[in-house]
């Protein structure tokens, strides 16, 4: 069992945002957190590596229980757990190789020429090596997504965390995008999480999904449970209708 | 690609086109700040405003950067009292002119410039800050839909409540610097408080050259500030660079004023 | 009603009493912070070169503009003084003194804050905004040891040699403002200038600007890392930090004055 989310508590101020949810994710799925905006999707991901702390609850990775650790003590988990963050979040400061080649200079001791030509691999495994020396901001938001895939696969992580991976992309990006991350999982055993309200991508590439709503879990399943379901709310929700019991 | 990044490192097409660019961009910049002060006072001149909102910034910019000022200033006045002491001691141990010298040289200058510095930074960048702001979320934008004329709606009540109330500010400040220097010179080297305060060597035109300088500092840092604001460009890194440059553009025009400013001062008003 | 409107002042003091304490033991929390992570040297040196580039970029310009300016003012202030106490054998000395040991170091500061703190806090903030500081300790790396440390080497560093920059630059502007304006003899300037200035008050001033590059960094540093909200959040922070790096910067030199005095 290697990730396990046990009575999740996290509210914002007065705001509520989750109110006790608990699941677990098998190793080497494709696993889908889903809900209507605000619902708590990133927050959840984000508790994994400790980018946000629970009020109330326990979250176990690997068996370890990670909530709780202290900042240090958090980087060997977030070196076998990386992150895609909505907006990429790549370095403006930085070219793509030189964004991709940190957490390798960083962590693996190699220095910045090695590091650099580790790089360019890794971005050529995302058919970004043409742009290896363009800044962020040069680059559409597509790209931008592949080169922060890279970046966040570059240590070899168990776990790969996507908040948002097709969000704001077009739909042939979000295609491409689709499909690394289930290469991701199917060639190189990687467990993946995505949040997403993307149904086309739920549908393609879930293997397990959960959704969320109003601070709880509301339904857990593989997508074909999900298109039979007779709850009207996750029905509205999967069929994306704008008339419905669902309450934003 | 590795072209496209070449091109940005340089930019011009010749050695001389390189150096003259910084030239020509800002010959752009002082016209393109004479242009706003231009449409400011027309707008002043034909006299209609918001009331509500020059009351509003006269508050901001006056009230709410007294304290700071107050204790920056009081901070300048015992510094440079010490430091004119100690070294006029190296000269001649008598001490009864320091207070005369110093108040003269407060009036007729440092009140304005080394109080205007500082005054910058906080009235600068926040009027920076705050048209800045308004700009990358689109507010200018909806005030243009509104018909409302952004200059004379967001950049005049800010000339004139900062001319106004900088000028007052800069000139209790100063007052201040006086106190401050007075408590020092009493307090360290004996000089009693009836000698320090001592006006005689202060003449009209050292006021009035001073005043001029506040209200040409206040107007400067106004205008500059509020035209950074208004060409703030690309989210939240454009309110930072404008703010940036309304704090170091004001600065500078602060002290390149103050060179001509004095400058014709030492040959038109003698002491 | 009357009740709360008599406490609304006392109120409103101890609303900013407390802020003020937050935000000073928030920037000793971060320095002292920063100041761990200096043994074992846990400073990343691809950053540090970067922004000592980028810093010394930035201010070389405006810096030496404001030293030959305020070389020259400084000429011009005294020359009333000068001509009445026919005192222009002394030009040179006060001018310079006046430079090095104060106005110089003050001066510089301030520009440097408007610039480079200004720019510092405002990085940092949209870095903060767009989730990048995240995404740094998302690839574990440390935020403080990797953005905090090397831009307060490079300030530091960069102030201290952009004072000796602007010192120089100051000089020759007082002695162009002297030879022009007062008849005052370049080598008549120097003589007074060199025998009667100190080391010491060389040092004093470049001692005092090291401590100013310090409460910059710190302060912009510091806020720009709190920004919260968007864009708007991004020029408050800015806005903030020079503000409080400037009284900063006029407490630091008081007490420094007395110090180094």
């Amino acid at each position: 069992m290697p990730i396990v989310f046990e009575n999740i508590h996290k509210a914002f101020g007065d705001k509520v945002i989750l109110d006790g949810v608990d699941f677990t994710i098998e190793d080497g799925e494709c696993f889908f957190i889903v809900g209507a905006s605000g619902a708590g999707k990133s927050v959840m991901i984000k508790h994994l590596i400790g980018l946000l702390r629970p009020d109330q609850g326990e979250i176990y990775l690997d068996g370890e229980e990670v909530s709780r650790l202290s900042e240090h003590a958090l980087y060997p988990v977030r070196k076998k757990c990386a992150m895609v963050f909505q907006n990429a979040t790549l370095f403006d400061s930085m070219t793509c190789a030189e964004n991709v080649a940190l957490p390798l200079r960083k962590h693996t001791g190699r220095s910045q020429r090695e590091s650099l030509v580790a790089a360019r691999e890794r971005l050529a495994q995302v058919h970004m090596e043409d742009f290896a020396d363009s800044y962020p901001a040069e680059l559409g938001d597509g790209m931008k997504k592949r080169v922060a895939i890279a970046r966040a696969l570059t240590l070899d992580p168990r776990y790969v965390l996507f908040d948002e991976p097709t969000t704001s992309l077009d739909p042939v990006s979000a295609r491409r995008t689709d499909a690394v991350i289930r290469t991701l999982a199917d060639e190189l055993g990687v467990t993946c999480v995505v949040v997403s309200h993307d149904l086309v991508s739920i549908f393609s590439i879930a293997d397990r999904i959960a959704m969320l709503y109003k601070g709880h879990l509301r339904m857990l399943g593989t997508p074909t449970e999900f298109q039979n379901t007779s709850d009207p709310i996750v029905r509205q929700f999967m069929r994306g209708e704008a008339e419905g019991p669902m309450e934003v | 690609m590795t072209e496209a990044s070449a091109t940005l490192v340089d930019s011009g097409p010749s050695a001389l086109g390189r150096l003259m660019a910084p030239v020509s961009a800002g010959v752009n910049d002082i016209a393109g700040l004479f242009r706003l002060l231009g449409r400011t006072l027309t707008l002043i001149s034909q006299g209609k405003r918001e009331q509500g909102a020059l009351l509003e910034q006269m508050y901001i910019i006056g009230n709410r950067s007294l304290v700071f000022m107050c204790i920056t200033m009081g901070f300048i006045g015992a510094i440079i009292t010490f430091q004119s002491a100690v070294q006029s001691q190296r000269l001649l141990p008598d001490l009864t002119m320091l207070g005369a010298t110093f108040i003269k040289l407060l009036v007729r200058d440092m009140a304005a410039s080394l109080g205007a510095m500082p005054l910058a930074t906080r009235v600068g960048a926040g009027i920076a800050a705050e048209i800045g702001s308004m700009v990358v979320t689109d507010q200018v934008d909806a005030l243009r839909m509104c018909a409302a004329d952004p200059v004379d709606y967001l950049v005049v009540p800010r000339f004139i409540a900062a001319t106004i109330m900088g000028t007052a500010v800069l000139i209790i400040a100063g007052a201040v610097a006086i106190l401050s220097g007075m408590v020092i010179a009493n307090g360290v080297f004996d000089v009693n408080f009836h000698t320090y305060l001592n006006f005689s060597m202060v003449t009209l035109g050292d006021v009035g050259l001073g005043v001029t300088k506040m209200v040409a500092f206040c107007a400067a840092i106004a205008i500059i500030s509020a035209q950074r604001g208004l060409s703030t460009f690309g989210g939240s890194e454009g309110v930072g660079t404008a703010t940036t440059r309304a704090v170091v553009g004001s600065s500078f025009a602060i002290i390149v004023l103050n060179f001509f400013i004095s400058g014709l001062g030492y040959f038109f008003v003698p002491s | 009603m009357s009740g709360s409107r008599l406490l609304a002042l006392p109120a409103r003091v101890g609303a900013s009493l407390l802020s003020l304490a937050d935000q000073v033991g928030g920037m000793t929390l971060l320095l002292s912070q920063a100041l761990k992570r200096l043994v074992p040297p846990r400073v990343d040196r691809y950053e540090l070169v970067r922004n000592l580039h980028r810093m010394g970029v930035q201010s070389v310009p405006i810096v030496m503009a404001t030293a030959a300016f305020t070389g020259a003012i400084m000429v011009i202030q005294a020359a009333p003084l000068v001509e009445r106490f026919n005192a222009r054998e002394f030009v040179g000395w006060g001018a310079s003194f006046v430079t090095f040991r104060e106005v110089g170091p003050l001066l510089i500061a301030l520009m440097f804050n408007g610039r480079v703190g200004a720019n510092n806090a405002a990085e940092l903030g949209t870095m903060v905004v767009t989730e990048q500081v995240d995404g740094l300790r998302a690839l574990a790396i440390d935020p403080i040891g990797y953005l905090v440390m090397p831009r307060i080497i490079a300030m530091v560093v960069m102030i201290f040699m952009l004072t000796i920059l602007g010192d120089g630059v100051a000089l020759i502007g007082s002695i162009i403002t002297g030879d022009l304006l007062l008849d005052v003899d370049p080598r008549t300037f120097l003589a007074s200038a060199i025998p009667m200035l100190g080391p010491w008050d060389v040092i004093a001033g470049l001692i005092k600007s090291a401590i100013f590059g310090l409460m910059i960094a710190v302060t912009s540093c510091y806020f720009g890392l709190a920004t919260r909200g968007g864009a708007p959040g991004v020029g408050r922070s800015v806005n903030a930090s020079v503000v409080a790096a400037a009284t900063g910067i006029f407490v630091a030199d008081y007490l420094s004055t007395f110090v180094l005095g």
